[in-house]
């Protein structure tokens, strides 16, 4: 643990060094090495912990009301842990790059100091082991990671965004707020251990509010449908690193949360385990079908986010059900899915998105109509985005596959019981349409803005940006490509993930977890053989065409004159034969006319049901308005009728109110 | 040479016949002389020989696609038993790897196709994706029922185990589950009722379209790629209907063989006797392969 606290106290050098050296610009340079050799240093325990598998834990005796506060870092700790800090460290080493230009108009000091400061409580959310210090840390979270998204707060649309994000992330501090209360009811202790030790009272109604005002508060975080729509408008506001973290590693913070109710709970309620499968579903579907319709790139990665948390529920889900039926291999396998996919969710997003912001700064705009070929001009930048495209749809030889096809794992051997769990098996086409919908999707992206011809001038004169941006963004690369192609190197240890989550001994085997493990090693065979084959086909080309015409032409246009921008088929044009078998449910306007087709995507849940609400509970608050005169002896006859109504109800209560000394 | 081998040659050698199969049925059902079956292989190779035209506009991906399209349709065939006993790569959840590897290739082409900046190519790609989306969800709701028939998550196993209790209550899934395959393949591999192969406008093209620019070698690829994936849907379909785990290597590929060139005539009457859907009611068809796959897998959950 001293290892992991010293890399927490460079974290806090570094944090508190950008606001002191801020007028000194070589301060960057130090706030970096610090951060840096903070996040080295605190995943060197939490990677320990993985491999090895015992947990190491730190207490300090707080004299605070609810108990100790511990530290401790067990194997789902350490899993979050090292996304937390691996793509944090990344993200940040962007943002430094990324942010340079600004240096002069903005105080960018302002924004590394916090994002160091959220890295380190961050590092302690996903370790805290005790309530208080939990919540203290949750919500220190929550509230720089508004201040990060709010950075560019001249823009109405940000200041917007950042207030939706601070009402449902309080909205979700509170739920958890009264889930401990209803936990802790009977002792003052509410350290984790004590919370676990007391769940044998946990039944009936008080484990059905705990586990509801889990998923409402976490779920929340997540960005879970219909809690989402905070999502798309915060990362889309935010500048490109902040988005990666926010995206990567602040809503997992949400299905940390989760499983850690799950381990310190016990095995949820069967329901419940349905609730957050269905809900898994719906998000994925839902997700990716909102992503297909957007046209600013970021809000569109953003609903991606939507759809992985959807894929990582339904990993969740059914590790809660598998375990609350009694198959604890498949609820093993469950769980492992949801760690993994985590882990490389935050992966490959972070990449998408650095590139994204990579794109941004090159062409100043995020709107895909209005970019084009950018493969050209930003070579590196589009070989990063198309890995992290291959990924995030799942495709062999990267990461996602590994996690999706360990989920589509739980899905099958949860068919194969012989209870109602069986039906659990019905997700596994859902996951298939979302894997089919997300390749369709980013074709989009991908060609859009990287392929064909430069759709205006903007892109056209982009420029490849610089190794301090690339650098960070290869590392996450190279990441996704590794676990993607030796995957029986990560199996291992989320399958332990998955054992710790269920509670069973890390030496447990099954039959299952072996063929698991033999298949994870064929991945890699698969991966080595698409490339040698491929590398054949292209042999016997090379042959075929030794000595033969090598023309260049422009494309076809059927002899129609020159080829223009303009012919090309549109991000909206692109999405519409899917548009248009969802119909309504995606959500679209659309604008056609003999030379425009155009389409304006609305979120279902935000702009029907959200917004509409809230202007209805407006109009409501308005008729209190009289009450609220301005004049201190309305406001002291309130306080006295209050008072006589409190005394009224004193002397008609049959039972005292309290019981004094 | 090991048997999975042996096999998986044979297949990948019959595939481009099956195209030509198609082909002949059409021209026979129309009363037409029509091209000899083994036109496909005079096409290869005559495009192999030719030169290469690349357009302007495409990079480096246009030239990639061609390459890890075939190498993921050979890949995807190397989980397929061939020979009725064991694939070459087999592995438990190589199913799921099946569907995956197929649309990594997909994928490649699409933006290779998009690679080009051509309205014609964008449409195609816009519409191979939606279409595929509906395929893979239909493929995976067929991969569940046979590893709920099965207990087995590897093709391998499903494929070797349908046919050992084919007899056995989990027949009429197996029926279902094979006629459903059987539409989504028209789907897959750009046949009537959802893509016409045959028609000689682009703007009604969906999978000939989106290889618009593609010529020579790159083409032979692609063209070759195209019929060694429906030669292993076709492979499966057939192992779904025929158990062929007890026979002899040699015998088990001619009934392969046969049932193949079976599969590829049944195309060709699809194709002579019904006319491509509309677009809009393309998700209808697919709905309805899936459905009928989806029955099978629900009688196996009862």
């Amino acid at each position: 643990m001293t290892l992991f606290f010293a890399g927490l106290a460079l974290l806090v050098a570094a944090s508190s060094s950008s606001v002191l050296l801020r007028r000194w610009p070589p301060a960057d340079r130090v706030c970096l090495t610090l951060l840096g050799a903070g996040c080295v240093l605190s995943i060197v325990p939490a990677v320990q912990v993985l491999v090895t598998g015992v947990a190491r834990e730190f207490r300090w005796e707080s004299g605070v009301p609810g108990g100790d506060w511990v530290v401790g870092i067990d194997p789902l700790s350490a899993m979050f842990l090292v996304t937390i800090l691996g793509v944090g460290l990344a993200s940040a080493s962007f943002g430094f790059a990324y942010l340079a230009p600004e240096r002069a108009r903005r105080r960018t000091w302002f924004n590394h100091a916090t994002f160091a400061f959220v890295l380190a409580v961050m590092a302690l959310v996903v370790t805290a082991q005790s309530a208080v210090l939990f919540l203290c840390v949750w919500e220190l979270m929550a509230v720089g990671s508004y201040v990060l998204i709010v950075m560019e707060h001249e823009h109405a649309s940000v200041r917007r965004a950042g207030l939706l994000y601070l009402v449902v992330t309080h909205a979700g501090t509170l739920a958890l707020f009264a889930m401990f209360a209803i936990w802790g009811r009977d002792s003052g202790d509410w350290t984790f251990a004590a919370l676990a030790a007391s769940r044998a009272q946990l039944a009936g109604g008080r484990a059905a509010a705990v586990f509801l005002l889990a998923l409402f508060a976490f779920g929340g975080k997540a960005g879970v449908v219909p809690l989402h729509f905070w999502l798309p408008p915060a990362h889309a506001a935010a500048p490109s690193h902040v988005s990666a973290l926010m995206s990567g590693v602040v809503i997992k913070t949400g299905i940390y949360g989760l499983l850690r109710v799950i381990v310190l709970a016990g095995d949820p309620p069967r329901w419940w385990g349905w609730a957050v499968l269905g809900l898994g579903v719906l998000s994925a579907v839902l997700g990716v079908l909102w992503a297909l319709v957007q046209h600013d790139v970021k809000r569109l990665l953003a609903y991606h986010s939507v759809e992985n948390i959807g894929i990582i529920l339904m990993g969740v889900g059914v590790g809660a059900l598998a375990s609350s039926y009694g198959y604890p291999v498949v609820a093993v396998l469950g769980y492992a899915a949801a760690a993994l996919h985590t882990l490389n969710h935050a992966l490959f997003k972070s990449v998408l998105f650095l590139a994204a912001g990579a794109v941004y700064r090159a062409t100043g705009t995020r709107n895909m109509e209005e970019l084009g070929a950018l493969a050209r001009r930003m070579p590196l930048t589009w070989l990063a985005f198309f890995f992290g495209s291959a990924a995030i749809i799942g495709v062999p030889p990267l990461n996602g596959f590994v996690s999706e096809w360990l989920v589509y794992q739980g899905l099958f051997r949860a068919g194969e019981s012989h209870e109602a769990l069986r039906l659990a098996v019905l997700a596994a086409p859902a996951l298939a349409l979302v894997g089919g919908l997300a390749l369709a999707c980013f074709s989009k992206v991908a060609g859009v803005v990287f392929l064909g011809n430069a759709r205006s001038a903007r892109a056209a004169a982009a420029r490849e940006t610089g190794a301090a941006m690339l650098a960070p963004i290869s590392s996450l690369v190279l990441a996704c490509l590794v676990i993607g192609a030796f995957p029986a190197f990560v199996v291992p240890p989320v399958l332990s993930v998955g054992k710790f989550i269920i509670g069973a001994s890390m030496q447990s085997a099954d039959p299952a977890f072996a063929e698991v493990l033999a298949g994870a090693q064929r991945i890699s065979f698969v991966a080595a053989g698409i490339v040698l084959v491929g590398a054949l086909f292209w042999a016997m080309r090379f042959w075929a065409s030794r000595g033969r015409s090598l023309r260049v032409e422009q494309t076809w246009t059927c002899g129609y004159g020159p080829q223009t921008a303009r012919m090309q088929y549109t991000a909206s044009s692109f999405a519409a034969p899917l548009v248009a078998v969802f119909g309504r449910l995606a959500g679209v306007q659309e604008q056609r006319g003999a030379t425009v087709f155009r389409t304006a995507p609305a979120d279902l849940v935000l702009d029907r049901f959200v917004l509409p609400l809230w202007a209805r509970v407006q109009r409501l608050a308005l008729r209190l308005r009289p009450m609220q005169q301005g004049r201190l002896h309305i406001y002291l006859l309130y306080v006295v009728a209050t008072l006589l109504l409190l005394l009224a109800y004193l002397v008609a209560s049959p039972a005292p109110l309290w019981t004094g000394s | 040479m090991s048997s999975p081998l042996a096999a998986l040659l044979f297949l990948l050698s019959i595939a481009p016949l099956l195209q030509g199969v198609v082909t002949r049925t059409k021209s026979v059902l129309t009363g037409r002389r029509g091209t000899p079956v083994l036109q496909l292989y005079a096409d290869l190779w005559k495009l192999s020989r030719r030169g290469v035209v690349l357009s302007a506009t495409t990079t480096w991906m246009f030239r990639l696609a061609p390459l890890a399209l075939a190498a993921c349709a050979v890949i995807a065939a190397t989980f397929v038993p061939v020979d009725g006993h064991a694939a070459l790569l087999r592995f438990s959840g190589d199913a799921i790897a099946f569907v995956y590897v197929l649309a990594l290739g997909r994928f490649l082409l699409v933006l290779a196709a998009l690679d080009t900046g051509s309205s014609f190519e964008g449409m195609g790609a816009s519409r191979e994706v939606a279409v595929a989306s509906f395929v893979e969800m239909g493929v995976v709701v067929a991969l569940a029922a046979l590893s709920l028939a099965t207990r087995d998550l590897s093709l391998t196993g499903m494929l070797s185990g349908v046919a050992g209790n084919r007899f056995g209550p989990t027949t009429p899934s197996a029926v279902m589950v094979a006629l459903g395959l059987f539409a989504l393949l028209l789907a897959e591999s750009a046949r009537v009722p959802v893509d016409d192969p045959a028609t000689h406008l682009e703007l009604t093209m969906i999978h000939e379209v989106m290889v618009l620019d593609h010529g020579g070698p790159d083409l032979a690829i692609i063209l070759f790629a195209g019929s060694v994936k429906f030669a292993a849907f076709g492979a499966i379909v057939v192992s779904v209907l025929v158990p062929r785990s007890a026979l002899p290597l040699a015998v088990s590929l001619s009934a392969l063989a046969a049932g193949l060139v079976g599969i590829a005539i049944a195309v060709g009457v699809v194709e002579s006797t019904m006319a491509r859907l509309r677009w809009p009611k393309v998700p209808l068809y697919l709905a309805g392969a899936t459905a009928l796959t989806g029955f099978g897998l629900v009688l196996l959950l009862r």
